[in-house]
């Protein structure tokens, strides 16, 4: 018996077919990303929904036969391969197995099958104890014919819903926060209700034709203590009033109590639930803009009338730069952007994710820095930077880009001052105005133009002018126009951003161009 | 060239580059400044124009700028006496051409009304610059090197001179590329004195006097703004 579990567990150990099989499982089950995700949670709603509607339809109307097997045994049995699916990806019982045999081999001890099967199972059984695991439980009982008061289970089915809204969640842990005072609120509750239920009952039980049980005056106190009052059950004799007068205002003062309560969780923690929320929802996009700091050249940023910039969010550690940006309308959320848990809590597996330092302290610009690319080398970073000595510092830290506001301003004036006419040249084509767009255009290895040469494209009558060709980071400038283009080639080329555009889309073929 | 009179107010984080490199160009320029640090600062790089005044007295001002400085660059490190400095110099010269710098919208609006002829704000370039660089980041890139390199591939505006040979003519009809440049642009004296694009899709007629501005390698540039001087009938 014990070898012959060993060997299983051994050749499940071993077998990737299995692993794999378990993999796709839990992916299915649990990751997100997974593209089968999407439509096993959809089937799961589906099923939900169609077979409480079958319940209700039953109440008053005949269900067709086909329909009555199709609640009991189809969505049940789809429900039991998922609750043993769950149960079967929660633990890694040959894994178990395996390791315990290995460390008594090389402890030289004996090999305890039955402790480390027992341990497992524990696992399981521990998993099978917490609530989702028990409303999956019970949303497969309906399925047993014999028993028709179980059809009341199918209600659980429902639950099973809660597994797919998130607020729940949010809800349950902002209570979790307050368990002190709420179970003290509880004790005090069932205290209250008890007592007076016990009082009624011994008083009133003879003289009142309402209360026969102990349960009628536990049910008058719950009834009477939310204030609910159905009237049902009501005291006959003065003492039994003067029970009801207290319990009545105590139990305004405990109901007053609790939701003062909950509502004070939840304004404690509703900026963290809406950051929440925004994070998640950027998390749902390829890419985005992390802004840090809500300064003058955050504002200006957002003040230039370019293109619509969607996937953004601005972080700013004082509280009173937030609220600014948010009375100006962007997205912003109080968060300190140098901490590791801030940055990681944004998807950097899938997403491209730029964040932008621009807070006006060097220090803090560069803390960023390290700390986005701390979390990943694929963050791409912009950076702020007011000294010029902090150059350096900045580059060691992997920023891709170094922002200097004051070099850019003096380039400017010097340009302004020099060369007045290019100023505005410049100026146009720095600032993006539509008559001069200098833009590049990314060549695919697949792309139309790829092996051809530079007199074919015909840049002049699509009223552009071509500029150069960047080249395995060398830049080629006016290329003789028998040069030919080679994949991964960028062209820089200015014109009008309707020339642009046109002149793309005319050499489509497999265009990549950034956006 | 023209060795152009230049009046640099403060020489503090943009002063500094600003003359320096204003300076080693070959302008000829003048500092004035009401700090005194900086007024030092400006000495030991050796300036020889440097006045220490009080900038908001009027008098002070007549006595050290004249009229015959062709810009007045504003670039004092406290705003507030930027906007000030910038007053009185807009109602003690009144054709003055004056450039400020601002560092901030509300800034920039009031030096207007102060009457600087061109602002330049110091977030708004940077925030371009952003947008720029998530844009298209080569091109931005390639830009600013034809920007600030001077010795690499640079823009160039030229002076059309009379009877060069591309008077008259219409500026498709000319083959810049075999001097090694690209016409990126001109001012248009027949049209306003506004820059157009030679993108812009309209045919131009070069005439002398105008302004074209040229991008190429430095060499480039300067062989071809001899040929242009060159007559018709030389070529």
């Amino acid at each position: 018996m014990k070898d012959k579990l060993l060997s299983l567990a051994l050749f499940l150990h071993r077998s990737k077919k299995y692993k794999a099989y378990k993999q796709f499982a839990r992916d299915l089950l649990f990751d997100s990303n997974n593209i089968y995700k999407r439509y096993f949670d959809l089937t799961i709603i589906f099923l939900v929904i169609s077979s409480v509607l079958i319940l209700i339809y039953e109440v008053k109307n005949p269900v067709p036969l086909w329909l009555d097997n199709y609640d009991i045994y189809f969505v049940s049995i789809i429900f039991a391969i998922e609750y043993l699916l769950r149960l079967w990806v929660h633990n890694d019982l040959s894994d178990m197995i395996i390791k315990e045999y290995n460390d008594s081999k090389f402890l030289l001890k004996d090999f305890n099958l039955f402790g480390v099967v027992k341990a497992g199972l524990y696992e399981k059984l521990k998993y099978m104890l917490t609530p989702s695991a028990i409303v999956d439980l019970l949303a497969i009982l309906p399925a047993y014919r014999p028993l028709r008061v179980l059809r009341v289970f199918i209600l659980f089915r429902v639950f099973k819903l809660l597994r797919y809204t998130k607020s729940i969640n949010q809800f349950v842990d902002v209570l979790v926060n307050k368990k002190f005072e709420l179970l003290t609120l509880l004790f005090l509750l069932l205290f209250i209700v008890f007592t007076s239920g016990i009082a009624i009952y011994i008083l009133e039980a003879d003289k009142n034709a309402n209360i026969h049980t102990l349960f009628d005056g536990i049910y008058w106190a719950i009834v009477t203590i939310s204030t609910v009052g159905y009237g049902d059950i009501s005291p006959v004799t003065d003492i039994g009033r003067a029970i009801s007068i207290l319990i009545i205002v105590s139990g305004i003062a405990m109901i007053s109590f609790v939701t003062s309560v909950i509502v004070s969780a939840f304004s404690e923690r509703l900026n963290e639930l809406k950051e929440h929320r925004i994070i998640e929802q950027m998390n749902k996009s390829r890419s985005f803009l992390i802004i840090c700091g809500y300064g003058q050249l955050t504002k200006m940023f957002f003040r230039q009338n370019r293109k619509h910039i969607d996937n953004y969010v601005i972080m700013d550690n004082d509280k009173e730069r937030v609220e600014a940006a948010k009375k100006d309308g962007y997205v912003a959320i109080h968060e300190n952007a140098s901490s590791f848990e801030t940055l990681n809590k944004f998807d950097n597996q899938y997403a491209d994710i730029t964040v932008l330092c621009l807070t006006s302290s060097d220090v803090e610009n560069i803390y960023i820095t390290l700390n986005a690319k701390s979390i990943s080398r694929k963050i791409k970073v912009i950076a702020r930077v007011n000294d010029p000595e902090t150059i350096d510092k900045f580059k060691y830290a992997g920023a891709d880009e170094i922002l200097m506001p004051n070099m850019v301003a003096n380039t400017m004036i010097y340009t302004a001052i020099t060369q007045p006419t290019m100023y505005k040249a410049i100026h146009a084509i720095l600032t993006g105005k539509s008559i001069a767009n200098i833009d590049e255009i990314h060549v695919h290895h697949s792309h139309g133009m790829v092996d051809r040469q530079i007199k074919e494209l015909d840049f002049k009558s699509s009223k552009l002018l071509f500029i150069g060709i960047q080249r395995e980071g060398e830049f080629i400038f006016n290329p003789p126009s028998t040069e030919q283009i080679q994949a991964y080639d960028i062209l820089l080329v200015m014109g009008r951003k309707i020339s642009l555009e046109y002149f793309k889309s005319m050499h489509e073929g497999d265009i990549s161009v950034k956006k | 060239m023209s060795k152009n009179k230049i009046a640099i107010f403060g020489y503090g984080n943009h002063g500094k580059f600003i003359a320096k490199g204003l300076f080693s160009d070959g302008f000829d320029i003048t500092i004035i400044e009401s700090d005194k640090n900086f007024y030092k600062d400006a000495k030991a790089d050796h300036f020889e124009n440097v006045f220490l005044i009080d900038v908001t007295k009027d008098s002070e001002l007549k006595d050290v700028v004249l009229a015959s400085f062709e810009q007045l660059v504003c670039v004092m490190d406290d705003e507030h006496l930027n906007v000030f400095l910038t007053l009185s110099l807009r109602s003690l010269f009144k054709d003055s051409y004056i450039l400020s710098i601002s560092d901030s919208l509300n800034v920039t609006k009031k030096l207007k009304m102060a009457g600087a002829n061109k602002v330049i704000d110091l977030y708004e370039v940077s925030a371009n610059k952003i947008y720029n660089i998530l844009d298209r980041p080569v091109a931005t890139k390639l830009l600013e090197g034809f920007v600030s390199n001077r010795d690499g591939i640079t823009f160039k505006e030229m002076l059309i001179p009379e009877g060069s040979f591309l008077d008259g003519e219409m500026a498709d009809d000319i083959d810049f590329s075999k001097y090694g440049v690209l016409l990126v642009g001109m001012i248009d004296e027949e049209m306003g004195h506004t820059f157009v694009f030679v993108t812009a899709g309209i045919e131009h007629k070069l005439d002398s006097g105008d302004t074209i501005v040229c991008i190429g390698s430095k060499e480039k540039l300067d062989t071809f703004y001899k040929e242009i001087k060159k007559r018709k009938s030389s070529l």
